[in-house]
């Protein structure tokens, strides 16, 4: 245990938690790509956070390798949501229902 | 001393994120998202990551903001009316499973049956041979493999992108 620990790993649940309710709530597919990086922001706190209390570089890790799979994951759903645009004329999730059937 | 700085930034980390959300404008939400990851770069400091803190600060408030806020201006957003949530049931039971996980999780993370195992990194080994050293020696050893794959996913992505936008003729 490090101190405070439950104080970082409150913080970690509430971000995951308010990222989670606006990839839910909004429909602006820009926004919800950024409440998707704020649960991995999340996440990585925890990861840290249990780093450090056990003396150990393996969250570091998994930090440092979900930042590298987040960067990818910008470039190709940047690139998706600009595909998006020129196809309808808006990024709105709730109508963009291609794959529902 | 660290528990004022950590009250401070965790408090403006989430009040930030809630203002991604809530903000009208999607560049407000950009520009709200940087401040966010700011202030998570000052947690890493105050967890002794500062490694960390500083990938975070040139990854994600540099690079990935940078594409998103490329990307807004690009698109030529309208002003969007979606900042009220839909009263539909998809969304109402979305938000109700949410704060039965919010519960969940706090009880576990504030429990204290989180046993510490001690792992090989104690702090006279990072006061004699460095962090960065330190997580390089791991990084190159270690964890070479995921280390190579995350390099090649990261040029698939890119070049994924690359094909993606390109306008066909």
């Amino acid at each position: 245990m490090i101190e405070n620990q439950s104080i970082y790993l409150a913080l970690s649940v509430v971000l995951f938690i308010i990222g989670a309710a606006g990839a839910v709530c909004r429909r602006n597919a820009i926004v919800v790509f950024m409440c998707i990086e704020i649960m991995l922001c999340g996440v990585s706190i925890a990861f840290v956070t249990f780093s450090r209390a056990h003396h150990s570089l393996d969250g570091i890790f998994m930090v440092l390798f979900v930042m590298a799979v987040a960067a990818a994951e910008a470039a190709v759903g940047l690139a998706i949501f600009v595909l998006m645009y020129r196809k309808h004329g808006s990024i709105d999730l709730d109508k963009f229902n291609l794959l529902k059937w | 001393m660290e528990l004022v700085f950590l009250l401070i930034c965790g408090g403006l980390a989430v009040i930030s994120s809630l203002l991604v959300i809530f903000a009208r404008s999607t560049l407000h939400s950009a520009l709200w998202m940087v401040f966010s990851f700011f202030m998570v770069a000052v947690i890493y400091v105050l967890l002794h990551a500062q490694f960390l803190a500083m990938l975070q600060v040139i990854v994600y408030a540099g690079a990935i903001m940078m594409f998103i806020i490329f990307a807004v201006m690009m698109l030529n957003l309208r002003q969007e009316r979606d900042v009220k949530v839909n009263a539909r049931i998809s969304k109402v039971v979305g938000i109700a499973a949410l704060l039965v996980l919010f519960l969940e999780l706090m009880l576990v993370s504030l429990g204290n049956n989180l046993n510490a195992i001690q792992g090989p990194i104690t702090d006279t080994l990072v006061a004699t041979h460095g962090r960065v050293a330190v997580i390089s020696n791991f990084l190159f050893a270690d964890y070479l493999l995921p280390f190579e794959v995350v390099s090649i996913l990261l040029t698939a992505g890119v070049i994924g992108a690359v094909v993606l936008a390109k306008r066909v003729k």
